[in-house]
């Protein structure tokens, strides 16, 4: 999650990578409780986030979302 | 944060796992597809979204599942494209794969075959694939735009992306937060 995009850079760089007809289909809000399934986050990273995170964006620490696009015909980036 | 040194922390914490994430899938997944996958495969789900409802898999495609963790899409993905297609399990860590093998050996059907490679120097001929999927993965590269010229490269012209994964807001996460290995891992 540290090395995550924001949505407008990750269109972005498929933009450059030769993709087109990118669309995003879904946009779901990811709580510290929903990363809290997740055993490659510790209970202690949980906690830190718990304490240090505002309680108004514990709810939305990241967003998952979901992408299609297509191989543009003749471009792709060096 | 060096490229080798998050590469690392990823090796380290998948290889770690060893409690069950069937709450993850369950989560994400219909109970039909749920019921096509082995037990082994929803143990391992570690996915971040359900981009297969999006993903428009015809009959006969050759797809790439970049970063096929415990194999749970790789195996949707391989009942889609039925036996006339063919999965690409792509993964740089072997226990991945193998649990990935075993499970889509227990399911069939036998068109899954696993690639243990990184995702930044996929080692396909340009153009070999209809399709690319991936899901919470991408996120965890330190080369990004490698990564994304890759699937570009191996992807027949008009082929498919179809991906989840986790994007930030330009607000920022506190520092301590950020820098923390598990955050980098997951």
């Amino acid at each position: 999650m540290a090395g995550a995009l924001t949505e407008r850079d990750f269109v972005e760089k498929l933009e450059k990578a030769g993709f087109g007809d990118i669309e995003v289909h879904l946009r779901k809000q990811v709580s510290v409780d929903d990363l809290a399934l997740y055993p490659l986050f510790t209970d202690e990273i949980i906690e830190l986030m718990r304490t240090l995170i505002s309680s108004d964006r514990l709810e939305a620490v990241a967003t998952s979302v979901i992408v299609t696009a297509k191989r543009r015909a003749g471009h792709l980036s060096p | 944060m060096h490229s080798d040194d998050v590469k690392d922390i990823v090796r380290e914490a998948y290889g770690a796992i060893d409690s069950s994430t069937e709450a993850v899938a369950y989560k994400l997944y219909s109970p039909e597809e749920i019921a096509g996958v082995p037990r082994s495969a929803i143990e391992r789900a570690l996915g971040v979204g359900n981009h297969l409802a999006f993903a428009d898999i015809e009959r006969g495609e050759t797809i790439l599942d970049l970063g096929c963790g415990g194999g749970i899409d790789s195996i949707l993905a391989a009942q889609r494209t039925g036996p006339g297609g063919r999965v690409i399990a792509l993964d740089f860590l072997p226990e991945m794969l193998e649990r990935t093998a075993a499970a889509a050996d227990e399911v069939g059907p036998d068109n899954v075959q696993t690639l243990e490679a990184e995702m930044e120097a996929i080692p396909l001929p340009e153009a070999s694939i209809d399709h690319v999927i991936s899901n919470g993965v991408i996120n965890l590269s330190p080369r990004k735009r490698r990564v994304l010229a890759e699937c570009a490269r191996v992807l027949r012209p008009g082929g498919k992306l179809s991906v989840a994964d986790l994007t930030v807001g330009d607000e920022e996460l506190p520092p301590e937060i950020l820098t923390h290995p598990a955050t980098w891992a997951g």
